[in-house]
């Protein structure tokens, strides 16, 4: 025992000192996201909101996305029922992750960054820092799981029982163990870190996918799952703590698995060998656009998916619309506006929360360039013939077509599955939904001017970016209820762009706001050429 | 003298590249050990051995008498280690990397902590992340030489430090040979090596081509010899002995094998010596033998 953990206890406190911030965000961020939105839920469910939200989660679509609800009529869909229903899998999906790459980067990443090779040249077991991070992920979720049982029940709404709270805290802080687990075996199998994050998230997402099979198939098989032994507890309903019983048993089992793995592995191996790489680069690797590319290769098409599976998700909801929204009086107050269809104001509303969500990934891309700067990659390029202005401009136009490819897929997904669902009802063509998507261009190209000046000028300030995107989200989100002075919502960008199809096309408003987006973009250029650049602050 | 490290055969296969194929050699109490060889010859291969980082194929390795992959704890209790490349944790600062060290090998000296970062220049409260490539290596070097070992395991310690802190490192590690002190020393800094090893191993393509003391090693290599004679100095080129023989003038430059070194002289003696230069090999050309083989 000795020669394997010793001195786990002090890589254990050294990492809570390390990682206290990240500790506190992560709880309070999940914590808040998973039982914060309790009074949402409220305003959802007066009125018909209930039912209507009960037909709308039968519809396959939803399943596979959210999981099932154990209750069989839509009179016993209580809020409890419907706040399960739809948080549960997706908060344990979150934490899952998120623990998942803790345990990576502080196992596999920190061998790769020679930090263990040091550590462990001191008196300490061979396995310390393992036991070290799995306890430091235990108290973490345990943390989180009672955070956010308080939260809930600190609303004290009908239905959100103390029982029912703390069993579905309680599945979220255990799927994030679980996450915990079995990337920890990754990191004994796979040759290098980044693989062995692939492969987890990998496996995390083949369960997710194979619970939404199941689920529509029979859900009984969803109980082998360990996507499952979150949201089958059913929490508020049924209450059913054997998943979480399961659950503990895997994850011991998957630990101790990693742990026997770890005895006869290498520092800085795993079992499966390393796949050799190119010796030689491809072709479309050898110019600076190729080289963003590939920079950016894995985040663009893991933003991508997220924008069809949203389209997908906020396009099923188009089959029961009718009794959903016109059941609650808040939801018609955002979604609807006289003399159209529902469908179609739905759609104006939808699209510019979509396209808002879009504008994240260009802005991620143009913000890459400081990063990559700041960590002194670009040092050797800046060095050979390669110009600024070829820098600067490659990665803009990356992220312009970051936004267009974004905002097609997000309004085709969402046409798609609208069209689909509504069948011989559908008053909307796919058109109607890629000329509303494209409508918001201007928005995202604003967004990615402002990064790119922010790049030119003060490229420290990138990522407040965020923050005005998210301000200028919520304010078109809620602005509908809030009943806003003219002046304040125009702060957000998008609301001076009309919402179509309810509204029409406004050409001068599309191409003013384009004409300004590219001004910023190019004195952003102006900016880059001049300042210094930072390298390693 | 009390074996600190033995190593006997050792192999070691990543899949199917195979890293070390035989390397044994001994470090010994009170003994400097120079460990050189060129870029994946297998210097660090062999070193993360020894602490029990990654486990052999085959072969037997230990130190203190006690197997470095069983009884890697007992082991490390005795030694400190600083490796080429220091990597520490950037939101940390030096100071504090320094004592969680000292504190992971066990208690060490904290006037010698305080006296190691005045020493080398050190400024203690500054983040990690800002340090440079030099900075990092000073704080490796401080946590291990404030605190009590009995071997010193060095690989290319000295990489990124200026000429004058290269220079402190050498004293102290003078100190710790003084007190009995075993040290294993990875370098490729030659004149570091050749200043305080007292015996060399040098390894190339996982197989050790030569172990022994400097002067062992220079008596199997030329010496270079340059004599400027009265009479026609051409008369030594068919000397037994005389290599890549060199005229200019009545000066000769020519490499002599150390056995014949008597008879060169007195071939040389007939002729009436003006002057006679002979500079035996530097590490650097012992090196460069093996290197070019």
């Amino acid at each position: 025992m000795k020669e394997k953990f010793a001195r786990w206890n002090v890589l254990f406190l050294q990492y809570l000192k390390r990682d206290w911030k990240k500790i506190i965000f992560w709880i309070l961020g999940l914590g808040l996201f998973s039982g914060g939105f309790v009074p949402a839920f409220v305003e959802i469910s007066k009125g018909q909101g209930l039912i209507g939200m009960y037909e709308t989660m039968k519809n396959p679509a939803m399943i596979s996305m959210v999981g099932p609800t154990p209750v069989e009529t839509a009179i016993e869909y209580t809020l409890g029922a419907m706040y399960a229903n739809e948080m549960l899998l997706f908060c344990a999906l979150f934490a899952m992750i998120i623990a998942a790459l803790h345990v990576v980067s502080h196992t596999r990443k920190e061998e790769e960054q020679g930090l263990t090779e040091l550590v462990r040249s001191f008196q300490v077991g061979r396995q310390a820092n393992s036991l070290a991070v799995i306890t430091e992920i235990l108290v973490i979720n345990v943390l989180l799981a009672l955070f956010t049982g308080g939260v809930m029940i600190s609303f004290g709404a009908d239905t959100i029982s103390a029982e029912g709270s703390f069993l579905f805290a309680g599945s979220i802080g255990m799927a994030g163990i679980i996450g915990a687990a079995i990337a920890l075996a990754m990191s004994q199998i796979m040759p290098t870190s980044s693989s062995a994050t692939g492969s987890t998230l990998g496996i995390v997402g083949l369960l997710y996918i194979l619970r939404a099979g199941t689920d529509l198939s029979n859900v009984g098989l969803s109980m082998i799952n360990p996507m499952g032994w979150t949201y089958l507890t059913y929490p508020f309903t049924e209450n059913n703590w054997l998943p979480l019983i399961l659950s503990v048993a895997f994850s011991i089992l998957v630990v101790i698995i990693s742990f026997a793995l770890e005895g006869g592995r290498d520092m800085g191996a795993g079992y499966l060998p390393e796949r050799g790489g190119r010796a030689t680069a491809k072709k479309s690797l050898l110019s600076v656009p190729g080289l963003f590319i590939k920079l950016n290769k894995g985040v663009m098409i893991s933003w991508l998916i997220a924008f069809v599976i949203m389209g997908a998700a906020y396009g099923s909801i188009y089959g029961d619309m009718q009794t959903f929204i016109g059941s609650n009086e808040i939801i018609s107050q955002m979604f609807t506006l006289s003399g159209f269809s529902i469908e179609e104001s739905f759609t104006g509303t939808i699209i510019m929360v979509m396209i808002g969500l879009v504008s994240i990934l260009p802005i991620v891309i143009v913000n890459k360039l400081f990063s990559e700067e700041v960590k002194m990659h670009l040092s050797q390029l800046y060095s050979t013939k390669v110009t600024r202005a070829k820098i600067y401009w490659t990665n803009v136009f990356l992220s312009i077509l970051a936004g267009i490819v974004g905002i097609f897929l997000a309004s085709i997904s969402l046409g798609g599955t609208a069209i689909s669902v509504m069948g011989e009802n559908s008053s909307m063509s796919i058109s109607d939904f890629l000329s509303a998507g494209f409508n918001f261009l201007p928005s995202v190209l604003f967004f990615i001017g402002l990064a790119a000046f922010a790049l030119g000028f003060a490229p420290k300030l990138g990522k407040v970016i965020y923050v005005y995107l998210g301000y200028s989200f919520a304010l078109n989100y809620f602005g509908g209820i809030l009943d806003l002075p003219e002046w304040f919502s125009k702060t957000a960008v998008q609301s001076w762009i009309p919402r179509m199809p309810v509204d029409k096309f406004d050409g001068v408003i599309f191409i003013s706001m384009t004409v300004i987006s590219s001004a910023l973009m190019l004195s952003g250029y102006i900016g880059y050429r001049r300042r210094d650049l930072v390298e390693g602050a | 003298m009390e074996k600190i490290v033995s190593v006997q055969g050792l192999q070691k296969k990543f899949g199917k590249f195979k890293a070390l194929y035989d390397v044994t050699f001994t470090v010994n109490a009170g003994e400097v050990v120079g460990f050189i060889g060129p870029n994946g010859a297998g210097k660090s291969t062999t070193i993360r051995t020894l602490l029990g980082i990654i486990n052999r194929n085959a072969g037997d390795v230990k130190i203190f008498g006690k197997d470095v992959w069983k009884e890697s704890l007992e082991i490390h209790k005795r030694i400190s280690y600083v490796p080429g490349d220091v990597a520490l944790w950037g939101n940390l600062t030096g100071g504090e990397i320094i004592d969680l060290f000292i504190k992971l090998h066990g208690g060490g000296d904290k006037n010698k902590r305080d006296y190691l970062i005045n020493r080398f220049e050190l400024d203690p409260k500054k983040k990690a992340k800002g340090y440079s490539k030099g900075n990092r290596q000073k704080v490796g070097l401080i946590a291990a030489l404030s605190v009590d070992s009995d071997l010193y395991i060095f690989d290319e310690p000295t990489s990124g430090l200026d000429p004058l802190m290269e220079a402190v490192f050498q004293e102290e590690v003078e100190k710790i040979k003084r007190a009995g002190k075993a040290i294993l020393l990875s370098s490729h800094i030659l004149s570091e090596v050749e200043r305080l090893a007292d015996k060399v191993v040098i390894i190339r393509q996982g197989k050790i081509v030569e172990t022994g003391t400097l002067d062992e090693l220079r008596h199997l290599t030329r010496s270079t010899v340059t004599l400027e004679t009265q009479g026609n100095v051409d008369k030594m080129r068919s000397v037994k002995g005389v290599h890549d023989f060199k005229q200019k003038d009545n000066q000769a430059t020519f490499s002599a094998d150390n056995e014949f070194i008597n008879d060169i002289l007195s071939e040389a003696a007939k002729l009436g010596v003006k002057k006679f230069e002979c500079v035996p090999p530097t590490l650097e050309d012992l090196f460069m033998r093996h290197y070019e083989v």
